[in-house]
């Protein structure tokens, strides 16, 4: 079943197009890559469906709920509710430098979904494990590496359950050492059929681990198909000369 | 008994020829104390002793004047330069502070008749060599802002024109600090003040003999409080009849030089 | 010697009240006069702006004689000196607060704000949990600056003839014919300043968990 449904999505800052007649779906348990050159509007599309971004045309629908038909936006209730199936991580992690590895991925579970302390702090500190970070858990953020703020980015969207995770460039701001990491995590968060939305430049990652793959360029989706053969033999010439790029 | 008496009886006779609209007296009798505004630096009129307690010449007339008027005496430090304004807005009733009687002021108060004989003054060093107003000539000058002193040395019009410089001072003791620093060559104060300051502090400073302009010190109430300002000239004058005011001048001055009923 | 030393302790005193209601109200007044300022809505964020260029454009003993007389001349009505001197003081500082909040609120990076809300915190939340914590940290060093300038301001209080610290000085200055007292008050002020100073060392060493 879909859990994305992106129909005819348009965005444009005042003149500027940024995102145009853009439609695509994602499947339960699927693995989406994102796809190409900067400003070609990925990123923005990543931010429009969580809602980052308003769009002015289309229509987004996540988990059968309509947070944006036809133009019109839902009402702040729904938005919210669609808002807590969905979990992001930045490129630049945007840990909250003021709390502790641990608050940090206790902090919205116990604000936001109203967990008890103590559970919130057992699952924190079963999804650092995982990340293998279960001894960093009262280090601060600037005593970590840009890797390990990654993982716990990742520890604290997974902590609040989503139904899809997307990833905006996860690895683009790490040293190519510490890029390895961050695909382990989501290989075996893949394995374990974990919904996901990945914009990358990380092309052998993004062939070896997505099902599906999506080309974007000028705000248009230049090319989509099942992610092995996109990148293993683009058929468009634009996707063509931008792999070239990366795979040459 | 006979000084309360005469003193009644004159109140009576004020509280019946004034006008109706007149309430200032009724007013602070109504509060039970009248508010004393003044420069709690300016000795030996009104300042701060070693204890911080308000003292003066001013201070000793103006309790026994309140007392006999059955009021209570408050005392009001103020910013010398905003005096009008804490008069007029009501947060004090009068200045009585060595406070000079001029023309100007005359038009935006009502002033008691004069109680002591003052003169603005040229304060120099020993040492500098000035003998004259003509001396001074191409000099630089200090004074007190907001002081009848200013208003001397405006209307000594060649004097003021052959100076090179007047400067104004938050205050006597700051402006004589700089003349002691040499930053002005002489300073425009009141005499009484000049000499209490020379006599207690002993420093080396000399009133030249020319004076600027004789003045008179008077109390100072807001435009129209009559009955007010009748009530206190009355008392003084009780208080010069059976000797009082003799007493407290002696006290600070060595000798009575009080003008009330003179 | 002694006798003016307790003199002055009791103006200290004048002073450090000043010092504390001041702080006491300008401190939290100064949030919605920050938050008004950014707002967005014109209607708003243009009056408070204003507010805070006449504030921080005209002298703070301009503002105490205003806020003393004026009342009587606009509306015949009257207040008791020191109560005056708080107004003056509190809604001066707050504007300086304010714009030291803003600065520090506005270098609080979006994706902060981005990752809260994507989080699904409330606008509540996401301003009182994660970026006015943040905030804090950032505008220590500014607020120590206001903070030692309000101790040495509060000697303007004399101009509506509030004994304060330094009246007492120059009136023991006056008596004593010697500028001996303006000094020792200096002494009283630099002391009251040090711990000031000490006190927000402290804060900055406690937040310096993290950078």
């Amino acid at each position: 079943m879909d859990v994305i449904k992106v129909e005819n999505l348009a965005k444009s800052y005042g003149e500027l197009e940024v995102l145009k007649n853009i439609s695509f779906s994602v499947r339960k348990g699927e693995v989406l890559a994102i796809l190409g050159p900067s400003g070609s509007g990925k990123s923005t599309l990543l931010r429009a469906i969580t809602h980052l971004e308003t769009a002015q045309t289309g229509t987004i629908e996540v988990c059968g709920q309509r947070m944006l038909d036809a133009g019109t936006y839902a009402d702040k209730a729904t938005l919210r509710e669609v808002l807590l199936k969905l979990g992001l991580v930045f490129q630049d992690f945007n840990l909250f430098p003021h709390f502790s590895v641990l608050r940090n991925v206790t902090e919205a579970q116990e604000r936001v979904l109203g967990r008890g302390r103590i559970e919130s702090a057992n699952i924190a500190r079963s999804l650092l494990a995982k990340m293998g970070l279960e001894d960093k858990a009262e280090a601060y953020p600037c005593e970590l590496s840009g890797g390990q703020k990654q993982r716990v980015s990742i520890a604290r969207a997974l902590a609040l359950d989503p139904e899809i995770l997307f990833f905006d460039e996860p690895t683009s701001a790490l040293d190519p050492e510490l890029t390895g990491e961050i695909l382990k995590v989501l290989r075996s968060l893949a394995a374990e059929k974990m919904t996901m939305v990945i914009v990358t430049h990380e092309m052998a990652f993004a062939r070896d681990v997505a099902d599906r793959a999506i080309f974007m360029d000028g705000g248009v989706i230049v090319e989509e198909g099942p992610a092995r053969e996109l990148i293993g033999a683009p058929k468009s010439e634009r996707t063509q000369a931008f792999l070239k790029r990366f795979l040459s | 008994m006979k000084r309360l008496l005469c003193v009644a009886l004159c109140l009576a006779a004020f509280s019946a020829a004034s006008f109706a609209a007149d309430t200032s007296l009724k007013a602070v009798q109504d509060k039970g104390k009248l508010i004393l505004g003044l420069d709690d630096s300016f000795p030996p009129m009104g300042y701060r002793n070693d204890d911080n307690e308000i003292v003066g010449y001013d201070i000793d007339l103006a309790k026994e004047a309140t007392k006999r008027l059955g009021l209570k005496l408050v005392l009001q430090p103020i910013d010398w330069n905003a005096k009008e304004q804490e008069l007029n807005t009501g947060k004090i009733d009068c200045i009585w502070n060595g406070f000079t009687i001029t023309d100007e002021r005359e038009k935006a108060m009502s002033f008691t008749k004069p109680y002591l004989k003052n003169a603005q003054v040229v304060v120099v060093k020993k040492d500098s060599g000035y003998t004259s107003l003509a001396s001074l000539k191409g000099k630089k000058v200090g004074l007190q802002a907001g002081s009848s002193a200013a208003d001397a040395l405006a209307s000594a019009k060649d004097f003021r024109a052959s100076l090179k410089d007047v400067i104004e001072f938050k205050d006597n003791l700051t402006a004589l600090m700089d003349l002691e620093a040499k930053g002005v060559d002489a300073v425009v104060m009141d005499l009484i003040v000049a000499n209490d300051n020379i006599k207690r502090s002993g420093k080396p400073y000399v009133v030249l003999d020319e004076s600027l302009a004789p003045e008179n010190y008077g109390v100072g109430f807001r435009k129209g409080d009559l009955a007010l300002r009748d009530a206190i000239q009355v008392t003084l004058e009780a208080m010069a009849k059976d000797g009082t005011i003799a007493k407290i001048s002696t006290k600070w001055f060595g000798k009575d030089i009080s003008v009330v009923g003179k | 010697m002694t006798k003016m030393l307790w003199a002055m302790l009791g103006g200290s005193l004048v002073s450090i009240e000043i010092f504390f209601l001041t702080l006491a109200i300008s401190v939290p007044l100064a949030l919605p006069i920050a938050l008004g300022r950014m707002s967005k809505n014109r209607w708003v964020s243009a009056p408070v702006n204003l507010y805070i260029l006449v504030m921080r454009g005209t002298p703070l003993i301009l503002q105490i004689i205003f806020v003393y007389f004026a009342p009587y001349y606009l509306f015949k009505a009257s207040y008791d000196r020191f109560t005056a001197v708080i107004v003056a003081f509190a809604v001066n500082y707050a504007a300086y607060f304010a714009e030291i909040y803003r600065g520090g609120i506005e270098s609080i990076a979006k994706g902060q704000y981005e990752a809260a809300k994507v989080l699904g915190f409330t606008k509540s939340d996401t301003f009182f949990r994660i970026v006015l914590p943040q905030v804090v940290k950032r505008i220590l060093p500014a607020s120590a600056n206001e903070v030692i300038t309000l101790v040495k301001d509060t000697a303007l209080a004399q101009t509506i003839g509030v004994a304060e610290l330094f009246r007492v000085a120059q009136n023991a200055s006056a008596r004593q014919f010697s500028t001996l007292p303006i000094f020792v008050a200096g002494a009283f002020y630099f002391v009251m300043n040090w711990v000031v100073s000490a006190c927000f060392a402290r804060f900055e060493r406690k937040l310096a968990y993290y950078s």
